[in-house]
């Protein structure tokens, strides 16, 4: 975090009315900037002049010149020294030496040596869970062991178990992406086909059975997935965890890493954690504690809040809100099957012999429309619209998409929805989120 | 018959007219065999008893040795073909028609068994080479291999005195269980045509007891290993652990060694051990050798990182030495922010549990799968079952602790499972020894009783004697699925004493309202 050897050139050459800021980094430093939160801040360019640099793993290009939208915390690594140019005012920005980087890179080098042991003798690859406590930087170390992985040509899977700020979905969901190029400078991975889980909520402490049932289905779909492409399987997958790491949190990240049979355990920046976890994983499963890099931001609850907002808002209008042009149009209540998973907890004394409290989190409660359903956000579940027999595999079913609805109209028994794609709905079941979304913007 | 007064059976050949007086003799005669019951032939050595025997004898003989008094129009004229073993009538037949005989290229014929029996009835008079034949030489000439055995005959004419409708079975006219199945509409040729160039075959009689003995018991191995190949199928399905041990087994007896039915599965389970430890050599991953830059267990390994091998690293990264213990100071600066609950709680956890490492079982699992297996082993172990009923080759049939609905349990814990007649029948080959002989149509369809479409028959008739074998489970479901949906009724056969019993398939009751 030491921020001396800030060497400013300041050339100042006003381009396009912005300031112009040139930075020169030596070898192994990194370049640290945050743009200004809020409507009216203005976007931040990035321009790589000479040498080589990489953004959370992603190698920058000469002479490009990459937007960064308000909000963002940007580190612009170099190996070798580089030196960049950025255009507009950042509200934070400095070089630093301090970085956990070359602690990553052995990581990723043990990965990969890993993987190759598995090329050789037709084994499955790693399969690395990463987790820690909020704001270390997990999704972080994903993405940055992923491009790395990518980048030697590995096909490595990224499963998001974080329900709080999935990088791969809108929130609350869990889901997995199988990573084919490294992440975009600006927009991160290229979310193509990623199978996506209905969870419901930001936070798996309210329903912790449908998280460990979702986290199950996962592994099983990832090894049925490897079982079949070879290449997939060499590449393992990384999973990123929740922030929870005590008591059932704790047992989660457990259950996760006995369904994925993970190799690796990354622990981040928490040596109870990691002690914890050598105690209760078995000995063949490697426990590694690694730092957390000193550019992490703590985030707060609003931040949080803003950020999940953005992804539901990119989901429906793409980045930045300018690539896609979601539907708005109306769903009669009788055409579709509107499903809370869980059922309220129910005291012990008034269940039935027999029947634990278990049972009813895993419960398909139907959800009659009503005014208080306006801007929620709904999963439309790919499960088949059968009758009552079809209602069993909603829970484990995929979720084909998204939408939000904007308006409830009682009198006429219908709902006006945003949605993806035109009408009609792909699919009638609908499972509610916690998550609601105003369109705004 | 009648032998001994031969002059005058010879003086009424000529002289067939009775004189009235004569006739009424004749007919005011009584006919009734004297009744006997079984206990009078039980030996116990007293003269009475002989006396008494010797006399129902007497009576015997003079009741049949008796001279039939017939109307002459009332006799049918018919002459016997030796050559094709039928008797083909040569005056209109009477009512009998109705139920018996069968009309081939414009002519009458019955068959011999029915010609015998309309002989004994005074409806027939049968000519060979121009001369009457007594019931006697009917009995002599019409009975052999090849037409009826004396047994079949007996029971067809017992049958036919009681009224019924007996036909010979033919089993080439059976539909076949495919067509019984489609419900095919029976359609039958006119018996006689077909019967005149292809009769049905004969029944054979049912003597022939020594080859009988040996073929059917290994035969009925075979059925049996039949149905246990059947079963191993469902257990194959059901676990594949048994069949492991099944499979042990097999090969075990291949071995010759006699007694390893128990054994084969203990060493089974060590085999498997093996066999996941050839597959998963020690560990997947060798993590000495694969370095991570592990800020925990720091004590044990250099504090430098030597840097990674360059084809391990994307682009052209190319990276010195990693120092290590420079970060160490650096982890962990955010304090865990715990509430006093969630401390106590810690404490007492931390206190109550140990590393799983610490356990050797656990030690010696390599893999995840290994893990899980003995996860899954504990629990089951750990549920506080009886060890020393568990533990051992022979377990109980049913867990306690899995509930299942009470018609499953009675199904899982018996040991003999019903089966049904017909099961596994359609694989049998036909034997010789045992077939069916008759069919047997109720008395009372016999006033709308056609001969070209006789229906489905009452029952039918396998003839057997008393001397001979028991029928065996093989003949049983071979003669049941010959028949089809008609039931197969064995005429026992003891001398003159004709006894009928049938097996009939039924379920066992089970009590329970699932």
């Amino acid at each position: 975090m030491a921020t001396e050897s800030v060497e400013k050139t300041s050339e100042d050459v006003p381009v396009a009315g912005k300031v112009s800021t040139r930075y020169d980094l030596e070898k192994e430093t990194e370049l640290r900037f945050e743009v200004e939160a809020g409507e009216a801040a203005e976007q931040l360019e990035l321009e790589l002049l000479t040498g080589m640099a990489e953004v959370f793993g992603s190698e920058l290009n000469r002479n490009k010149k990459y937007t960064f939208g308000p909000g963002s915390k940007i580190a612009v690594f170099t190996w070798q020294g580089c030196s960049v140019n950025l255009y507009g005012k950042p509200e934070v920005a400095y070089v630093s030496k301090d970085t956990p980087m070359l602690l990553y890179l052995n990581t990723h080098a043990a990965l990969e040596q890993m993987r190759k042991q598995a090329e050789r003798d037709n084994e499955r690859g790693p399969r690395v869970m990463v987790v820690g406590p909020t704001d270390v930087g997990k999704s972080t170390v994903c993405r940055l062991l992923l491009s790395y992985a990518v980048r030697v040509g590995r096909r490595p899977t990224l499963v998001e178990l974080d329900v709080g700020q999935s990088g791969v979905s809108v929130p609350g969901t869990v889901s997995a992406l199988c990573i084919e190029r490294p992440a975009d400078v600006e927009e991160g991975f290229s979310v193509q086909a990623p199978l996506v889980y209905h969870f419901g909520s930001t936070t798996p402490g309210t329903n912790i059975k449908l998280y460990n049932k979702l986290t199950s289905c996962l592994a099983e779909v990832f090894s049925q997935r490897c079982e079949v492409n070879r290449k997939a399987s060499v590449g393992g997958c990384i999973i990123n965890t929740c922030g929870w790491v005590k008591g059932s949190g704790y047992q989660a990240l457990v259950h996760c890493a006995s369904t994925f049979q993970v190799d690796v355990v990354l622990v981040l920046d928490h040596e109870r954690l990691y002690n914890e976890l050598k105690r209760d994983l078995p000995h063949f499963v490697r426990v590694v504690l690694l730092p957390k890099s000193g550019g992490v931001v703590e985030r707060s609850k609003e931040c949080r809040r803003d950020a999940r907002d953005e992804k539901i808002r990119e989901y429906f209008y793409g980045f930045r809100g300018v690539s896609f042009y979601p539907f708005s149009f109306e769903v009669r209540f009788s055409d579709v099957r509107i499903y809370k998973i869980g059922a309220p907890s129910i005291p012990d004394s008034c269940l039935p012999l027999g029947m634990s409290q278990d049972d009813t989190q895993l419960k398909l409660v139907p959800v009659t429309p009503g005014r208080d359903l306006t801007y929620h956000v709904l999963s439309v579940s790919s499960a088949e619209d059968g009758e009552e027999g079809a209602r069993k595999g909603i829970v484990e079913s995929p979720v084909c998409g998204f939408i939000v609805v904007t308006y409830v109209d009682t009198q006429a028994q219908v709902m006006k929805i945003l949605s993806p794609a035109p009408r009609p709905l792909p699919r009638h079941t609908l499972l509610i989120m916690d998550i609601r979304f105003m369109d705004m913007k | 018959m009648a032998d001994q007064n031969k002059p005058d059976t010879e003086r009424k050949l000529f002289n067939e007219i009775l004189s009235p007086s004569e006739l009424f003799a004749a007919r005011s005669r009584s006919h009734k065999i004297p009744i006997r019951g079984q206990k009078d032939f039980f030996p116990n050595d007293s003269d009475e008893q002989r006396q008494r025997l010797e006399q129902s004898l007497n009576e015997h003989w003079s009741l049949i040795s008796e001279e039939r008094v017939e109307r002459l129009g009332n006799l049918v004229k018919a002459i016997w073909i030796p050559s094709d073993q039928i008797v083909e009538l040569q005056s209109p037949a009477g009512k009998f028609w109705q139920t018996m005989g069968f009309s081939a290229n414009g002519k009458q014929y019955v068959l011999p068994e029915e010609a015998l029996y309309l002989m004994e009835c005074g409806n027939l008079q049968v000519f060979y080479k121009d001369l009457p034949l007594s019931i006697q030489d009917g009995f002599e000439r019409f009975l052999s291999s090849t037409t009826v055995s004396l047994q079949q005959y007996q029971v067809f004419g017992h049958l036919k005195r009681l009224g019924y409708v007996v036909h010979r079975f033919d089993p080439s006219c059976e539909p076949s269980s495919y067509a019984r199945q489609l419900n095919l509409p029976q359609s039958r040729d006119r018996a006689g045509r077909q019967l005149k160039r292809k009769r049905s075959p004969s029944p054979t009689p049912t003597c022939s007891y020594t080859k009988l003995k040996e073929e059917p018991t290994s035969e009925k191995m075979e059925e049996d290993k039949c149905c246990l190949e059947g079963e191993e199928d469902k257990k194959l399905a059901a676990s594949p652990e048994t069949t492991d041990v099944q499979t042990a087994t097999t090969s075990a007896a291949d071995e010759g060694s006699g007694r390893t039915w128990w054994t084969t599965d203990v060493l089974g389970d060590s085999d498997k051990e093996l066999h996941y430890s050839s597959t998963s050599r020690s560990s997947r991953w060798d993590f000495s050798s694969i370095p991570f830059p592990d800020l925990g267990s720091s004590e044990r390994r250099p504090s430098c990182l030597a840097p990674p091998e360059p084809s391990l690293l994307p682009g052209d990264v190319t990276v010195g030495v990693c120092d290590v213990a420079s970060w160490r100071k650096k982890i962990n600066l955010r304090k865990v922010k715990m509430s006093a609950k969630e401390k106590s709680r810690e404490k007492s956890n931390s206190r109550r549990r140990w590393s799983v490492n610490k356990d050797k079982e656990v030690r010696r699992c390599r893999n995840w799968a290994e893990y899980h297996e003995l996860l899954a082993r504990r629990q089951r172990r750990g549920k506080g079952r009886p060890a020393h009923l568990w533990n051992r080759e022979v377990t109980p049939l049913h867990d306690p602790r899995q509930p299942i609905p009470t018609a499953e349990l009675l199904d899982k814990i018996s040991v003999i499972k019903s089966t049904h007649l017909l099961e596994g029948a359609s694989r049998l080959k036909g034997s010789d020894e045992w077939r069916i002989c008759f069919n047997v149509y109720q008395p009372d369809t016999v006033a709308d009783f056609k001969k070209s479409n006789p229906g489905k028959p009452y029952s039918r008739m396998c003839v057997c004697s008393f001397d001979g074998p028991v029928p065996d489970l093989r003949v049983l479901k071979l003669l049941a699925f010959q028949s089809g949906d008609v039931p197969v009724v064995f005429a026992v056969v003891d001398h003159g004493d004709i006894s009928f019993y049938t097996f009939k398939d039924f379920q066992l009751p089970t009590d329970v309202f699932p």
